[in-house]
């Protein structure tokens, strides 16, 4: 199964089309070694052939068959000559002189370049295979001038079996290394593919395993595994948010059909009827505003809006924030304030970051003391923008804040007074898009809640 | 009010949606046209002369800014009011601003619908040019930056200048809390909050209290009107 998926893998292709090219390579270059040192060595030979050859024929011409007798029979005694072959023969073919017992029968040619095996010559102890050069002389004599080429023929057939075996065992070797490499990627790659499917099939609870080998593969693999926790933390986020939803829209929703319900069964009256449509609009508004605070925390997750960032002084903001709820702190009794740096300035969304200081300054105004004091503060803290929001209130244990920033979270105590429980967490929200840190600290007594910006050159205080 | 000329066109391609929106727009006194396709919207809205196009942003051939902008080319000048349903944070529509025409986030309430439109059809009726604007016995002094009742001057914050004088244009129509907000905030999304009644509220004390009658109502469930009494 895996085998076959080996052989059939892209890698496998790619390095058999290497193993192709490389193995040509090098055939050419071993034959070309092989061709070169053969012809080197057979020149060598025959240019000793030809000299001897050369000695003989111009001794036959110069003092006739005795002495060429007599200079066969020195160059025989030549221990240096020991492989040189000489044959004198006459027209009949018995031999006059020589290291042969008899005129090969194989060689037909009278004259020119010959090869033999030379058998019947008992003096050798196996048949001499014989290259040699021949001449027939006018009168009939024949003579032959050769070598026994066997131990050259030997030596460049030992180089042919060298360079065979080495280009087989080369290609062996590649073949093994490229299955092998193929092997172990595929089997990675199987690995990841069967959690994709364990995943498909019954959630995303499986992990690809790590091997521990730090190698490019488990990086892969961790990587892959770092979005499967994502992917599980926001499946769950998504089942939280849903349960919450609705359970928030289950409520007005029941409202609403029980009080059309019991109107359908009571008789008619217009002052009923009037106070049964508006109460019902005022119900579904409130269901409508859920769903748009949630479409908008969501875009604003789903990061849409970055391409509206511009340069805003956080100052500005913050004084038009407090602005806006000047009005609602006199009612309250609050003494609403600014303090701070002149100029704070932040890459961001103006209307997100209004809406996320609004946030805030309504909770604070809200939750904190009547008659106490709320303080926006915009100022640069270690050189990194930060804006505070203080209240003198009753503050947050500490042990819940975190928990204020998920959605639809309200504390016990505020259960029941006014809002949706979406507000932080579209303040959690907007401060991620900006890639801005939430603080919460103990303000004794009160709360007080700090976004710090980063900024190129801030060194976040943790 | 507005003359004789109260002829709107409607893109909408939801039946039922469009059927309401006739219905209520007829009741009130316009006359309508409906267009449920964005080619059909270009063929009406080339031929005949409206007051104002609402212009639904998801038709089901061309999308309906670009409906907008093609009959924008062949030189249509009435406003256009699009309703969106992706929600606030549809930048496409907020870059309309710029162009002075409104938007509206489905689903709306049909009076919000109606106050959009009154405020859109009088712009494009007149362009007031007078410096100082005048409610019963209010006065609002454009240069100045300083309104006053009676002859008695009333002390306000920039802020609540705008809003008066956001009112004050308006006078006679009622104006939405979401109205208020963009135009005079700038801003485009809703607090969810009681903050601009709060707001109005401060407003309203400042301008209405010990005062022969007041001028700031409010329309349970809209928003507000300024008007005089008579």
């Amino acid at each position: 199964m895996l085998l076959a998926k080996t052989l059939a893998s892209s890698t496998f292709r790619l390095a058999l089309i290497g193993i192709a090219a490389f193995g040509l390579i090098a055939s050419t270059i071993f034959l070309y070694v092989y061709f070169a040192t053969a012809s080197y060595v057979r020149g060598g030979s025959d240019r000793a052939i030809r000299s001897e050859y050369l000695l003989l024929s111009n001794a036959y011409e110069r003092s006739g068959r005795d002495g060429t007798i007599e200079l066969i029979r020195q160059r025989m005694a030549d221990k240096t000559l020991a492989d040189h072959i000489y044959v004198l023969a006459d027209s009949s073919r018995a031999i006059l002189a020589g290291n042969l017992r008899q005129w090969p029968s194989a060689v037909a040619s009278s004259s020119g370049w010959t090869e033999f095996r030379a058998t019947g010559s008992p003096e050798f102890t196996r048949p001499p295979l014989v290259r040699g050069l021949l001449l027939t002389f006018p009168g009939g004599d024949r003579l032959l001038v050769g070598r026994d080429i066997a131990d050259l023929e030997s030596f460049t057939a030992s180089i042919w079996t060298a360079a065979i075996s080495a280009v087989s065992l080369m290609f062996a070797i590649a073949a093994a290394a490229s299955i092998l490499v193929t092997h172990r990627t595929v089997g990675r790659i199987e690995q990841i593919n069967a959690t994709s499917r364990a995943i498909m099939l019954s959630g995303p609870d499986k992990r690809i395993p790590l091997r521990g080998s730090d190698d490019e593969w488990d990086r892969v693999a961790e990587n892959l595994n770092l979005m499967l926790d994502r992917i599980e933390t926001l499946m769950g986020e998504v089942k939280q948010v849903s349960d919450n939803v609705a359970h928030d829209l289950r409520t007005p929703l029941t409202r609403m059909r029980g009080r059309l319900e019991k109107a359908y069964h009571s008789r008619r009256s217009a002052e009923l009827d009037q106070s049964l449509i508006g109460d019902t609009i005022t119900d579904l508004d409130a269901v409508l505003r859920i769903f748009s605070s949630i479409t908008r925390i969501a875009q604003i997750e789903a990061q849409a809006r970055k391409g509206g960032f511009r340069n805003v002084n956080l100052v500005e903001i913050a004084g038009e924030v407090v602005e806006l709820y000047d009005a609602a702190a006199e009612q309250n009794g609050t003494r609403l304030s600014l303090s701070g740096d002149r100029e704070v300035l932040v890459t961001g969304d103006r209307d997100l970051l209004f809406d996320a200081i609004a946030n805030l300054v309504d909770n604070a105004i809200k939750h904190g003391r009547p008659g106490g004091h709320v303080v926006v503060t915009s100022e640069y803290a270690d050189r990194c923008p930060v804006i505070s929001i203080a209240d003198d209130g009753p503050g947050i244990p500490a042990d819940q804040h975190e928990q204020v920033f998920k959605r639809f979270y309200r504390l016990e105590q505020s259960r029941y007074a006014s809002g949706n429980g979406l507000g932080l967490s579209l303040v959690a929200a907007v401060a991620r898009l900006h890639g801005a840190r939430i603080e919460m600290l103990d303000n004794s007594p009160g709360l007080r809640c700090r976004l710090w910006f980063s900024v190129p050159g801030c060194q976040q205080v943790k | 009010m507005m003359g004789g000329h109260r002829r709107i066109l409607v893109v909408e391609d939801d039946p039922e949606t469009a059927g309401q929106l006739m219905e209520q727009l007829v009741t009130s006194g316009y006359r309508v046209d409906l267009a449920t396709t964005g080619n059909e919207a270009l063929s009406r809205g080339t031929t005949s002369d409206y007051a104002v196009i609402t212009i639904d942003r998801m038709l089901p051939d061309i999308d309906g800014i670009t409906v907008m902008r093609r009959l924008r080319d062949r030189g249509v000048g009435a406003p256009f009011l699009i309703i969106s349903a992706l929600g606030e944070v549809d930048d496409r529509v907020r870059g309309l601003r710029a162009g002075g025409d409104d938007y509206l986030v489905k689903p709306f309430s049909f009076v919000e619908l109606l106050a959009r439109l009154e405020a859109l059809g009088r712009r494009s009726d007149t362009i007031a040019k007078e410096t100082i604007l005048r409610v019963g016995d209010l006065s609002i002094d454009l240069i100045s930056r300083s309104a006053s009742r009676h002859g008695k001057e009333i002390t306000l914050l920039p802020r609540e200048f705008q809003l008066l004088e956001y009112l004050a244009r308006n006078e006679g129509r009622v104006v939405s809390r979401a109205m208020l907000l963009q135009h005079v905030w700038d801003l485009h999304f809703d607090p969810s909050t009681n903050i601009i009644d709060v707001y109005v509220g401060r407003v309203r004390r400042k301008v209405d209290e010990q005062q022969a009658y007041p001028l700031i109502h409010t329309v349970r469930g809209v928003g507000y009107c300024l008007r005089a009494p008579g």
